[in-house]
C-alpha cells in the first residue's frame, strides 16, 4: 500500500481553552488534488502551519510521506512546496530574482535553476514582467506564489486559500495553474470556496470547528451525504403534485419550476414507489423523471451549516 | 545550517538595493566628513561670538585645535548618534520579516531557523564593519587635509573598540527583535539597555569587567588614558555570542 502524501492522526492544537484543531484524522493519497474545505476559522491554516513546521501540535502526529514533520525539519521541507494565504515577497526583487533566490534555498543551481525559473515564470505568465514585485497586483503575486512553490519540483504542493482574495480573472488564472498540475504532483488545497474545489479537486475533506466531518472523493461524498434529488416534469397538475409531495414524510423540500417539480428526498426507495402512484392519481402526464445534480455546496451545508 | 549562504546573500543584496544602503552610511559619512572641519572652525566661531559680544562680554580663549580634536568629534558622534541610529534601524531586523510574511516563505524551505538568525546578524555585522571602516578612513583623510597630521593607530584603536561595542548592540537588537514583534517596541528596549549601560558606567567594577566599559573606551584610547580593555573586550565578545545564541533559541521556539 502506498504511503499517503499526508497522514494526520489525532492532530490537536489548543490555544488555552480554544481548540483550533480537535483530534484530526486525515489521509491524503499521493497523486491526488485534495480539497481541504471548511468555513473560516475551521482550522485549515492551523493544519497547514503544523504540516510546514511553522507551528507545533499540542498532541497527535502529522506525517508527510511517512515522516513526522515535528522531528524531520529540512528533510520534509525539501519535498514540499508551500503557498501561504497571504504570501510575503521581497518587494525590491523582480519575479526572476525571487525565483532564483527560492531555488538557491533548495541548493538548486546552474542550468537546472535556469530552466526551472524560465518554465515556471512562463507557467505563471510573468516571463515578460521586469518590474519589481512591489508593483504587482494581488493576482500576479498569487501566481508568483504558486510558481515559487514549484521551484523544487515538490512531491507535495500545499496551497492555503490561494484564490480567496482574488478577482474572478485572478481566480481563474490561479485555478488554471493548479488544474495543470494534476497528475504531476500531489496538491493539498485549502479553501472555503466550494466552486474552486469542485473545479480542480478529485478528493475532498470537510473541516468544521477543528474536526474532519467528511473525507472522500467528491462524487462519493455527494452520493453519501447529499440528500437525493428527483426532477419530475409533467404536462399538467404540477401544483397539485407539489402540494401532495409536501405532505409526504420522505420529502425534505419541494420546489416548483415551470412544469417541473424538484424534490429533495430523504428516503429514495419510498419516493420511487410513491411518485408514479401520485402522477397517476393526479392524472398528470409524465414527461420525465430523473435524478437531479447534488452540488458540493449542498453537501457542505448539510454537514456544517445546520448549526450555524 | 542549510540555507545560511543563500540567505546571507539575500540579506547583503537587500542592504545594497534598499534604503538601508543610504541611512547608516549616510549618517556615518556625514559625521566623518564634518567632524574635522567643525573641530577646526569651533575656536574661530567662539572667538567671533565673543568679539561681537554674543557671550555677554565673556572672553574665551581656546587653544589651537589639533587632530586630536577632530578624532574626538568622531568618537563622540559614533558613540552617541550612530549607536542610537543603530538601535532604531535594527529594531525590526527579525520581526519585520515575520510581520511581512517573507519569513514564512523562507522558513518553509530547507532553511533552518538558526541559519536565518545567524545570517541576519552576520549581514548586519558586515555592513556595520564596512561602514565603520569607510567612515574612519574618511575622517582620517579630512583630518589629514585640515590639520596636516593624522595618526592612524590612535584612530584605529578608538574606532576598533567602538566597533566591538556596536556589534554588541547589534547582538542585543537581534535578540530583542526575535522576541518582540513591534519594531518600535524592540527599539524601546534597545534604548532601555543603553540607558542601563550608561548608568552602569558610574560603577567601577562594571566599567572594568563588563561591556559597559566599552562605552567610554574610545575616548580613553584617544586621550591615551591608561585603561585595561581586556575584560570589557572579552566579556563583550562573550555577550555577543550569548545574545545571538539566545536569539536563535527564542526564534526557534516561536510559532510563525
Amino acid at each position: 500500500m502506498a504511503v499517503p502524501a499526508i497522514e494526520l492522526t489525532g492532530l490537536a492544537k489548543h490555544y488555552g481553552s480554544f481548540h483550533a484543531l480537535d483530534g484530526i484524522d486525515l489521509s491524503v493519497p499521493e497523486g491526488s488534488v485534495f480539497g481541504f474545505l471548511g468555513p473560516n476559522g475551521a482550522g485549515k491554516t492551523t493544519t497547514l502551519r503544523i504540516l510546514t513546521g511553522l507551528a507545533q501540535a499540542t498532541s497527535g502526529s502529522a506525517k508527510v510521506f511517512g515522516t513526522d514533520v515535528a522531528s524531520a525539519g529540512n528533510e520534509v521541507r525539501a519535498r514540499i512546496g508551500f503557498l501561504p494565504d497571504v504570501p510575503g515577497f521581497y518587494d525590491w526583487m523582480t519575479a526572476e530574482e525571487f525565483m532564483r533566490f527560492t531555488g538557491s534555498l533548495f541548493g538548486i543551481t546552474g542550468t537546472t535553476l535556469d530552466e526551472r525559473v524560465k518554465a515556471l515564470l512562463e507557467l505563471a505568465g510573468l516571463s515578460d514582467v521586469k518590474a519589481r514585485i512591489g508593483g504587482y497586483s494581488r493576482g500576479m503575486k498569487q501566481r508568483l506564489g504558486v510558481a515559487q512553490a514549484l521551484i523544487n519540483a515538490p512531491s507535495l504542493l500545499m496551497l492555503d486559500e490561494p484564490t480567496s482574495a482574488l478577482d474572478p480573472i485572478g481566480r481563474k488564472e490561479v485555478l488554471d495553474m493548479i488544474a495543470s498540475l494534476a497528475g504531476r504532483t500531489t496538491v493539498f488545497f485549502s479553501t472555503h470556496i466550494l466552486s474552486d474545489v469542485e473545479r480542480v479537486c478529485d478528493t475532498v475533506a470537510i473541516l468544521d470547528r477543528g474536526r474532519v466531518v467528511a473525507q472522500a472523493p467528491i462524487d462519493d461524498l455527494k452520493s453519501r451525504y447529499g440528500a437525493q434529488k428527483i426532477v419530475l416534469e409533467v404536462t399538467s397538475a404540477a401544483d397539485a403534485l407539489a402540494k401532495r409531495f409536501s405532505a409526504e414524510s420522505w420529502t425534505s423540500a419541494v420546489e416548483r419550476e415551470n412544469h417541473s417539480v424538484i424534490l429533495t428526498v430523504n428516503d429514495i426507495d419510498a419516493a420511487r414507489l410513491a411518485i408514479p402512484a401520485a402522477v397517476v392519481a393526479e392524472g398528470a402526464g409524465l414527461v420525465r423523471m430523473e435524478g437531479g445534480e447534488v452540488s458540493l455546496e449542498e453537501v457542505f451545508v448539510e454537514l456544517v451549516g445546520g448549526e450555524r | 545550517m542549510r540555507g545560511f549562504g543563500a540567505f546571507l546573500g539575500k540579506e547583503l543584496r537587500e542592504i545594497v538595493r534598499t534604503w538601508r544602503i543610504w541611512v547608516l552610511p549616510g549618517i556615518v559619512l556625514l559625521l566623518a566628513l564634518s567632524g574635522p572641519i567643525l573641530a577646526k572652525l569651533t575656536p574661530d566661531l567662539i572667538k567671533s561670538m565673543s568679539d561681537s559680544g554674543g557671550l555677554g562680554g565673556a572672553v574665551i580663549n581656546l587653544p589651537d585645535p589639533t587632530w586630536r580634536d577632530a578624532y574626538a568629534q568622531w568618537t563622540k558622534n559614533i558613540s552617541q548618534i550612530v549607536i542610537w541610529a543603530l538601535v532604531i534601524i535594527l529594531g525590526g531586523m527579525v520581526s519585520a520579516e515575520r510581520r511581512s510574511g517573507t519569513a514564512i516563505l523562507v522558513l518553509t524551505k530547507p532553511v533552518s531557523r538558526p541559519a536565518f538568525i545567524l545570517a541576519k546578524f552576520a549581514s548586519n555585522a558586515v555592513f556595520l564593519t564596512v561602514t565603520t571602516v569607510v567612515g574612519a578612513v574618511a575622517t582620517w583623510g579630512v583630518t589629514y587635509a585640515v590639520f596636516a597630521e593624522a595618526p592612524i593607530r590612535v584612530l584605529a584603536g578608538a574606532t576598533g573598540v567602538w566597533l566591538v561595542f556596536a556589534l554588541f548592540v547589534t547582538a542585543v537588537m537581534t535578540l530583542v527583535s526575535a522576541l518582540i514583534d513591534s519594531q518600535s517596541g524592540a527599539a524601546g528596549l534597545g534604548f532601555g539597555m543603553l540607558v542601563l549601560l550608561s548608568i552602569a558606567t558610574l560603577w567601577g567594577p562594571a566599567v572594568k569587567y563588563s561591556p559597559a566599559g566599552l562605552m567610554s573606551a574610545p575616548n580613553a584610547v584617544l586621550l591615551g588614558t591608561e585603561v585595561s580593555l581586556a575584560w570589557p573586550l572579552a566579556t563583550g565578545a562573550l555577550a555577543i555570542v550569548l545574545l545571538v545564541g539566545g536569539a536563535v533559541l527564542a526564534f526557534g521556539r516561536k510559532e510563525l
